[in-house]
């Protein structure tokens, strides 16, 4: 419980100065400070030495900071500090309150619709570095939450993307990250090889799936030695979670 | 190696601080305008309305043909504009009564879209 009140604290700081960015405080909007804005800038950057639209430095420094933390304690940024990670998280938590977890796609499926975030993030980097315009504006929650369905939103098509991603985060936790998110597409790789991991000592494991049940990402922590799921956030739940000392805990290793 | 749980918390705050205080070494700008060698004495103003690629390239485009401005360069997600100008053909004065002069639509209204929010020259 202790980790989840720092971990809330933080995203809630974070989330607060996104809203404080959004309301026009401040020298750079809100959009200048995510990580995907420099992903979405690279091809600009390469072929023109300038950046698209609205994008800025601040996005490709985000980026460049946000891969490195990746490849040191995976998607720990999702985790900690992303806005929409922490709503569809609360999202998710009063969805699991309401529905018992019965919403949740079995393993399978759930592996299959986490392949979608693929092609959609080659789709909208194609038509973003083909236009010079921010093309996913119209359909990101985090651009259409905060700027009030601004410049670039697609009016109904936005209003039912982001009702689609609001009720699939009650029904589903972590909804949007775990299929849609085109950043967490780009951090898998790099989460796959992130050195600091939970790791889980078999012999003491009694096998009660505490930790799967607490993991917002339903990864099968109890049959894992090492998670190196790519949807690991380092949320540490799982560790909380675990009935038995010491079973579970943090550790850097390949 | 065990590490402490608390070290996941400082890593993603120090990325946050490594991300702002890195973008300086990513600095590009969103349009440039040059006229000859671009030289000249520079300004840097903070403009409210230069915020993508668009309104750059609009705000530049008022100052086509304007004599005594060598070099202009905005930087949309900060809203930053950079000037070079010849001091003896125009003053920061009338750079400012450009920037700010109403603009005609197609509607046929007109409207300030530009307004110079901070001096830092």
């Amino acid at each position: 419980m202790k980790i989840r009140i720092i971990r809330y604290t933080l995203m809630a700081i974070v989330l607060g100065l996104v809203i404080y960015l959004a309301l026009g405080y401040g020298q750079r909007s809100f959009e200048a400070w995510c990580p995907f804005g420099g992903v979405e800038s690279l091809w600009g950057l390469f072929t023109a030495g300038e950046f698209n639209c609205a994008l800025g430095a601040l996005n490709l420094s985000m980026m460049v900071a946000v891969l490195i933390l990746a490849l040191v304690a995976k998607k720990s940024f999702c985790g900690w500090a992303c806005p929409i990670g922490f709503v569809g998280e609360i999202f998710g938590r009063i969805g699991n309150k309401i529905f018992r977890k019965k919403t949740h796609p079995g393993p399978r499926l759930n592996n299959i619709l986490k392949l979608v975030r693929y092609p959609l993030l080659a789709i909208f980097l194609y038509l973003t570095y083909n236009a010079a315009e921010l093309i996913y504006r119209g359909y990101d929650p985090y651009y259409l939450i905060f700027s009030g369905f601004g410049h670039g939103s697609l009016g109904m098509v936005s209003y039912i993307v982001l009702g689609v991603m609001t009720i699939g985060a009650f029904l589903i936790p972590m909804f949007f990250c775990r299929y849609l998110c085109p950043l967490g597409a780009v951090l898998d790789p790099f989460s796959r090889v992130g050195l600091a991991k939970v790791t889980r000592d078999e012999q003491s494991c009694t096998d009660c799936g505490l930790c799967q049940v607490s993991c917002p990402h339903d990864i099968p922590v109890q049959n894992r030695l090492k998670v190196r799921d790519r949807d690991c956030t380092n949320c540490l739940e799982c560790i909380e979670a675990c009935p038995e000392d010491g079973v579970l805990s943090l550790r850097a290793n390949l | 190696m065990k590490l402490p749980k608390i070290l996941i918390p400082l890593l993603v705050i120090a990325t946050l601080m490594g991300g702002y205080f890195l973008r300086n070494a990513f600095t590009q700008p969103t349009a440039v305008m040059t006229v000859g060698d671009g030289s000249g004495k520079m300004l840097e103003w903070i403009v409210d309305g230069v915020r993508c690629r668009g309104t750059s390239d609009f705000f530049i485009s008022l100052f086509h043909g304007v004599d005594g401005i060598n070099g202009i360069t905005t930087y949309a997600s900060e809203h930053k504009v950079v000037f070079t100008y010849d001091p003896d053909k125009i003053t920061p004065q009338k750079i400012r009564e450009i920037i700010e002069q109403d603009v005609l639509f197609n509607d046929g209204s007109r409207a300030r879209v530009f307004t110079v929010m901070s001096l830092n020259n």
